[in-house]
């Protein structure tokens, strides 16, 4: 079990970046969902032992990390949000290298192992490529090879699917999902889809500052009801723009299609109920958020 | 261009630029060097008058400027730039906005321009602290001490030497570097430039100036040179131009400095052009570039790049039976090791400048230089220890920065997350990257080595071994790169950022140098032994191999030490700043340091035991005081008192080469050469003797001792002509303990050799008070001054006794060693498994010594030469010599009153050769290690002139005062030329008196120069008055008076002196010769120039024309004399060469045609000269028969 206690980063300047966050993590697939700058990748490094917090403690299995990082290098699989690799390495090269950093073993041999995982992600025929040639979505699923590798107890993933095409995509989700079986996977993401493919539960931050912490249908039960679906030209967009919580408003043959939040069950005219969507409890806990703390100058990285 | 864009990246840069720590460093580098020379660390133009109250050469005028310009820019800023130029592109593509900047209007020009410009903005900035620096310190806060050596302010002598030496160092350096960056976008490789034009410049371009270089050439080098220092140095430097003319004239520039600043500012601005085409290029290409560059083997170009491939049967993870755990060291290790080697072997650096370091590290090798300019004899010793510097200093710079480069390579591509967060060791990391780049040096000696071995072989004439290689680069070299890459790791893993780790690691380089330049180093300091190693093929490293060892062992163990402390500092984990401000309190800094404490113990206590072993050595604290006590205690007392004649010497002495050990007991019988009573008389002891023991008249004696004084008080005043016998038994060490600071010594006890002199009271008493002991800078005074008729009546010798002595010399040491003293050889016994040589004097002598080894022997003609057998390559020419020397100067001087002459080998500790009567100790680095051949003939010429001094010292000792050493010493090189020009004929004569000339034209002080009946060897530039100018003045006055009328004079001079009891002073030898020269007005001319005062010729040719009449050509010039001296002169119109320069042979063909000018100081002479051939050169004096100034110009081609 992963457990953060009130944990708080402030960088020089000062910018609080993390504002007191407490969690306790499971075993299976956990969402960190927050827009950009919320501290969600701040928070994935001092998981990750990379990034020494100001205050506050994290235990991994009882271990702590903040004051012993090591204790969870052995049992880490990290993919960074933004991350290179030695550019004149092959794919092949680069990873058995990874793997025998992180002392990783199978019953074939590490170069079978390498073989396995490039082929899992997709990158077997460039396997004896120089790196300095991969494109960015290559480079992405040589890092997600790396990641999985071993037999990790937690998986700590920063916006994996930046740069990944939909069919790799669907591809990193399948071994995600089979990973978070045993352990646990901490996935931060600002794509809603992501969350309510994989996870079972979520946590939303915003400012540094922890405003949900659910499951992906507790959380569109809790707008039931209140969620109403219609058109308006733009003239009339601008008017419910200033009267309701607008989730999502999309352009059709010249027509504004769109979502609307109502707590007060007060909908638009012309607007009729409808289910609503993980996207829509993401904006709204956004917008009830902001409406309860408006965001000042330097308060979150 | 636009303006806006192009001074938006210009401020951004230069904004950047000057808060980096790098900045910063470098301006309080260059005030606290502008500190340092204003109160007066260095100097740089030796021109001035010694003397106290002298005109002294200012530091503030604009030559000082210029020299300290040209040095200091060149060494300082040329880092700096190259760090800050050529990164300026390639930070840009790290922090990756590159591609943004370049989707904006901003142009190729505006951003290569703005960039490069900003990088010279920054060091223009530097360049006017340092101005200002210098300015204000000379002048606004001149230190007092040094007054005399600030001239009046006047603001052009500074401004005008950073204009001309600086700026083109600048715009050179910055484009280069720039280019570099931007054309390879690979940090690695632009360090490379420095260094390469470091080495080659400060080692090649600055040092290499052989007298035989083409004048070509060494233009061409002029040309060549960056920071203009070869041009100043030999232009207006190296021949002294006096103080007036340093101190108040601006630097003269010619064509060549100025088309060398031309030169070098143009290549820096092109080199800034190129970049902008080149920058625009690959923009403009970009995309189908890198396409191209990625294309997989097999692309034929058709089809698009395939990223990815339909998807396999998908298996689940767990089939795959992972497991991972926290790696070993030995399992992390390796791989780290390989993975950082194949990064750097995609470094084009290495392909592109080993080559260069090769190339530069061959041509060093053979042109190794020795004493008087001669060109060496590369062993693998010589080039293993000649080398070290180079290599030691390159590759510590290339250590640095790729260390650097390494530990900050997973920060630069990316990679860092991922391998911070594998659950690798820190030890494993550092130190694997610390091995690759150790192997990268090792690549490097490797290279060297190879070098090394194709000169030896390249050179012909001796063998090839390893084992000096394997010992100097192996055990001496390794650790500093050991050590040097260690602490860099460490710099780097505290501070974090590279600009400080370079700043940090190039100052203590600098400082290194500094403390080493100012004398101020000794072994605990040495880090990279610098300046201390002085090899010797007949005993590796025998003088201080202790020091070495414990030097080594405290630089190995200081490379664990900082490998800890890497580890331990370097942070994978970003800290946090109130985390990192709690490691920073005391009670977790001393918790660190107690952690660190049993790698101290090593590095603490070899550091401990070194300093006691300096202190205590013989150049050391301890007996530095006992020297200024015997000084202080005894000066006033005991100089100039009287004290008897040594009538004979008895010895009998114990050496023991493995411990360097020797023993003595003997007896002097002494005699008053005076007319009065001597009631008393002081004796020195030696240093470092235990046991001593003395007697008096055969009685045990306790005399006074004052600091190692010894006074005997006889029981009754010894009467005029009395004698007394004194005793003496002791025990000793020689050396006693080890050097300050590596290097040699002139006398030792080694299992390599012997040395052990009458001169110094090291081994045995020396009667009187020893004038020189204790002296230093602190107390150092003037030389005494005489009166002008100091030389009337009897006057004293000017070294040793009054009278000759005769000696019966018995040495012990092991059998395998030979033993040669003065005097003949009486018996050789072996007692108690023990050699004993037994050497008695045939005619008595003044000084004596011992010298052994063990050696192979040459016997000729009365003369034995014994010599290392490995250094066979001379031997013939010098025995060749000794045979010549001591028949030719028997029949000029006087018949050789001793049975046989001996020259012996020693071990390279010490670059002499010293003339003891029979027994002539020769350095193995002179003569016997020279590339002999028909141009130097440096193993005759060093032959020749010490065995002169059999005659010129041993037979006749000239007097005590001014002139006297000039006398000796400047008779036995005019006896070289004597014998040159008898057995080596012309040419060979010719180049000697050359080089002679060429030495005293370089080193020469013109303001302290002074007649060589007023030379005491005092002043700067004494030496070369006392040996090459005092020669040319006796070859010339010979010329003058007619060889055998000279010759005839010299052997009556002779005879008259040699027995004392006056001896001669130099106003006594021309007195003496003038009555056999056949013109004596002539002669007193030429004495009242050449003896009485300091004249020098200097010719020029100008207005040459020529015209061809009927049957003749006729060649009119000018011949001016611009230098001070007054004297017939043949000038000469030849075709063709007149020497082989291989064999020294007279090459049929020649011709010329010559006339005789004499014009005066500053007089022009309109001449003509006829030929009955097409002449295509006109030169002075070419039978090399007048010294001169600058003979190079004294030439001049006819077209």
């Amino acid at each position: 079990m992963l457990e953060i206690r009130n944990l708080v980063k402030v960088y020089p300047g000062p910018v609080a970046a993390l504002q007191g966050i407490d969690l306790q993590i499971e075993n299976g697939m956990f969402g960190l969902l927050g827009p950009n700058g919320a501290g969600k990748t701040t928070l994935m490094r001092i998981i990750a032992g990379l990034l020494e917090p100001t205050s506050g403690q994290v235990f991994f299995d009882g271990a702590d990390i903040v004051r012993n990082p090591d204790s969870i290098r052995h049992r880490l699989g990290y993919l960074p949000q933004e991350f290179g690799f030695y550019p004149n390495l092959t794919g092949e090269a680069m990873l058995v290298f990874l793997l025998k950093l992180k002392g990783i073993s199978a019953p074939g041999g590490i170069e079978e192992l390498t073989r396995d995982l490039l082929g899992r992600v997709n990158l077997t025929f460039a396997a004896r490529r120089r790196i300095k040639g991969y494109s960015g979505g290559m480079r992405q699923r040589l890092g997600v090879a790396q990641a999985i590798a071993g037999d990790p107890s937690i998986i700590v993933v920063d916006e994996p699917t930046a740069g990944l095409d939909p069919e790799e995509r669907l591809r990193f989700y399948r071994i995600l999902a089979e990973l978070a079986e045993d352990r646990i996977v901490l996935l931060s993401t600002h794509i809603v889809e992501d969350v309510a493919v994989l996870c079972s539960k979520f946590a939303v931050i915003r400012n540094g500052r922890l405003i949900a912490l659910t499951t992906p249908s507790e959380a569109r039960e809790t707008l039931k009801g209140r969620i109403f679906e219609g058109t308006a030209d733009n003239g009339r967009l601008r008017d419910i723009e200033t009267t309701h919580c607008v989730t999502k408003a999309m352009l059709i043959q010249g027509t504004n299609h769109l979502r609307v939040y109502s707590p007060a069950m007060d909908p638009p005219a012309g607007f009729q109920e409808t289910t609503p969507t993980l996207e829509d409890a993401y904006l709204a806990l956004m917008a009830r958020a902001a409406a309860e703390r408006p965001v000042s100058g330097k308060t979150s990285r | 261009m636009n303006r806006i864009r192009f001074f938006s990246v210009f401020r951004r840069e230069l904004s950047q630029n000057v808060r980096r720590p790098f900045f910063w460093i470098m301006i309080l580098l260059v005030l606290f060097i502008g500190f340092g020379i204003s109160k007066g660390n260095v100097r740089v133009v030796a021109s001035g008058d010694a003397e106290i109250g002298g005109t002294k050469a200012w530091i503030t005028s604009e030559f000082s400027n210029a020299f300290f310009d040209a040095v200091l820019i060149f060494i300082l800023y040329i880092f700096f730039i190259s760090v800050t130029a050529g990164l300026s592109v390639i930070r840009d593509d790290e922090q990756k906005i590159t591609e943004l900047l370049h989707s904006t209007p901003l142009k190729p020009s505006e951003y290569v321009w703005g960039k490069a410009l900003a990088v010279v903005a920054v060091f223009l900035i530097v360049l006017s602290v340092q101005v200002s620096a210098s300015m204000f310190f000379n002048h606004a806060v001149p230190h007092t001490e040094n007054i005399e050596f600030f001239g009046p302010f006047q603001a052009a002598h500074y401004i005008r030497p950073a204009v001309i030496f600086g700026l083109p160092v600048i715009f050179f350096i910055t484009g280069l570097t720039f280019l570099m960056g931007e054309w390879t976008r690979n940090s690695r490789l632009l360090f490379f430039l420095p260094v390469i034009i470091l080495s080659v410049t400060l080692f090649f371009l600055w040092e290499w100036s052989p007298s035989w270089l083409d004048i070509r050439i060494d233009r061409m080098l002029m040309l060549s040179d960056p920071a203009g220092l070869r041009w100043l140095s030999q232009t207006w430097i190296k021949v002294d131009q006096g103080t007036q003319f340093y101190n108040h004239s601006r630097v003269p520039m010619d064509g060549i400095i100025i088309g060398n600043r031309i030169l070098f500012t143009v290549l820096g601005f092109a080199a800034i052009g190129l970049s902008q085409f080149h920058f625009g290029r690959v923009l403009r290409r970009s995309k189908s570039w890198s396409l191209k560059r990625r294309n997989p083997p097999g692309y034929n170009g058709s089809e698009t790049i395939r990223t990815t491939q339909p998807a396999a049967a998908y298996r689940p993870l767990g089939e795959l039976g992972m497991t991972g755990r926290t790696p070993s060291f030995f399992e992390t290790f390796p791989a780290i090791v390989r993975v950082e080697l194949r990064e750097l072997l995609f470094s084009a650096g290495l392909y592109l400048f080993v080559p260069i370091i090769l190339l530069n590290a061959f041509s060093d090798a053979m042109t190794s230089v020795g004493p008087m300019d001669t060109p060496l004899l590369t062993t693998s010793g010589l080039f293993a220890v000649n080398s070290m510097e180079p290599l030691t200093l390159t590759v510590c710079l290339l250590l640095m920065f790729y260390m650097v480069e390494s530990a900050r390579r997973e920060k630069a591509t990316g990679l860092a997350p991922v391998y911070r967060a594998s659950p690798v060791g820190n030890f494993a990391v550092l130190s694997g990257k610390a091995a690759a780049n150790g192997l990268v040096g090792v690549l490097i000696v490797l290279v060297f080595l190879v070098v090394g071995i194709t000169a030896i072989l390249v050179q012909g004439r001796v063998p090839v071994e390893i084992k000096p290689f394997a010992v100097v680069w192996g055990l001496l070299l390794f650790p500093t790169f050991v050590a040097w890459s260690a602490f860099a790791m460490v710099v780097y893993s505290a501070t974090r950022n590279r600009y400080s780790t370079y700043a940090v690691c190039l100052s203590v380089l600098i400082f290194t140098g500094y403390r080493q330049a100012t004398g101020h180093m000794n072994w605990v300091g040495n880090w990279n032994l610098w300046k201390v190693l002085q090899w010797s093929d007949m005993g590796v490293l025998e003088m201080d191999r202790y020091a070495l060892v414990l030097n080594r062992i405290m630089i190995l163990g200081l490379a664990v030490l900082f490998t800890v402390l890497a580890v331990k500092l370097f942070e994978r984990r970003t800290p946090d700043a109130s985390g990192r401000l709690n490691r920073l309190q005391f009670p977790v800094l001393l918790r660190l340091a107690a952690t660190l404490i049993p790698f101290m113990i090593i590095p603490l206590a070899a550091g401990i035991v070194l300093f006691h072993e300096v202190g205590t050595g013989f150049q050391g604290s301890v007996r530095e005081k006992a020297e200024k006590d015997y000084w202080r205690h005894n000066l006033a007392t005991w100089k100039d008192t009287p004290v008897p004649d040594i009538a004979h010497v008895d010895l009998d002495v114990e050496l023991y080469p493995e411990t360097r050990g020797f023993a003595v007991s003997g007896t002097y019988r002494l005699i008053n050469p005076s007319d009065k009573p001597l009631r008393r008389f002081p004796v020195t002891g030696g240093p470092d003797w235990s046991n001593l023991a003395w007697t008096l008249a055969g009685k045990p004696y306790e005399p006074e001792n004052r600091s190692n004084l010894y006074v005997f008080t006889p029981v009754q005043a010894m009467a005029s002509g009395e004698t007394i016998l004194l005793g003496f038994t002791y025990e000793g060490i020689m050396p006693g303990g080890i050097t300050r600071n590596g290097g040699g010594s002139r006398e030792f006890i080694l299992p390599s050799g012997v040395v052990l002199t009458s001169f110094n009271p090291e081994f045995v008493p020396d009667l009187g008070f020893h004038e020189e002991v204790g002296i230093d800078e602190d107390n150092r005074y003037d030389a005494k001054v005489y009166p002008d008729d100091y030389y009337e009546g009897i006057t004293g010798p000017f070294i040793g006794p009054n009278r000759p002595f005769t000696t019966d010399i018995r040495v012990e040491l092991p059998v395998e060693y030979t033993a040669n003293s003065v005097g003949m050889l009486k018996n050789r016994r072996i007692e108690n498994d023990r050699a004993v040589y037994h050497w008695i004097t045939d005619c008595p002598v003044r000084f004596f010594n011992i010298v052994a080894g063990r050696w192979d022997v040459r016997k000729g003609d009365g003369t034995a030469l014994y010599y290392h057998p490995g250094h066979g390559y001379n031997v013939e020419v010098i025995g060749q010599a000794m045979d010549a020397a001591r028949k030719y100067y028997s029949d000029w001087f006087m018949p050789y009153p001793w049975g046989e002459l001996k020259i012996s080998e020693f071990p390279g500790l010490a670059y002499y050769a010293q003339g003891f009567p029979t027994n002539i100790t020769f350095s193995e680095a002179l003569g016997f290690l020279a590339k002999d051949d028909p141009r130097t003939q440096v193993a005759f010429f060093v032959a020749a002139h010490e065995i002169a001094h059999q005659w010129w010292a041993n037979i006749l000792m000239s007097g005590k005062g001014p002139g006297g050493n000039v006398f000796l010493e400047g008779m036995a090189n005019f006896s070289s030329i004597l014998l040159f020009d008898q057995v080596k004929g012309d040419y060979a004569r010719m180049e000697f008196c050359r080089r002679l000339e060429h030495d005293y034209g370089e080193n020469r002080q013109k303001d302290s120069e002074r007649p060589l009946v007023k030379v005491d060897g005092s002043r700067p530039g004494d030496n070369t008055v006392t040996y090459n100018r005092s020669a040319w003045i006796y070859w010339m006055m010979l010329n003058l008076m007619g060889r055998e009328n000279a010759l005839t004079g010299i052997r009556d001079f002779i005879l008259a002196y040699r027995d004392g009891p006056d001896h001669p002073a130099l106003q006594d030898f021309v007195e003496f010769l003038k009555r056999y020269a056949p013109d004596s007005g002539e002669f007193d001319r030429f004495v009242a120039q050449f003896f009485f005062d300091t004249a020098l010729p200097e010719y020029r040719i100008d207005a040459v024309e020529s015209n061809r009449g009927d049957d003749k050509w006729w060649i009119r010039f000018r011949l001016t004399n611009a230098g001070t001296g007054e004297i017939s002169v043949d000038i000469a119109a030849t075709a063709g060469k007149r020497f082989s320069d291989d064999t020294g042979e007279s090459v049929p063909g020649y011709r010329e045609s010559r006339i005789t000018a004499r014009p005066g100081a500053g007089e022009s002479l309109e001449l003509l000269i006829a030929c009955d051939f097409e002449p295509e050169r006109l030169m002075v004096d070419p039978d090399v028969t007048v010294l001169q100034l600058k003979r190079h110009l004294a030439a001049a081609s006819i077209k």
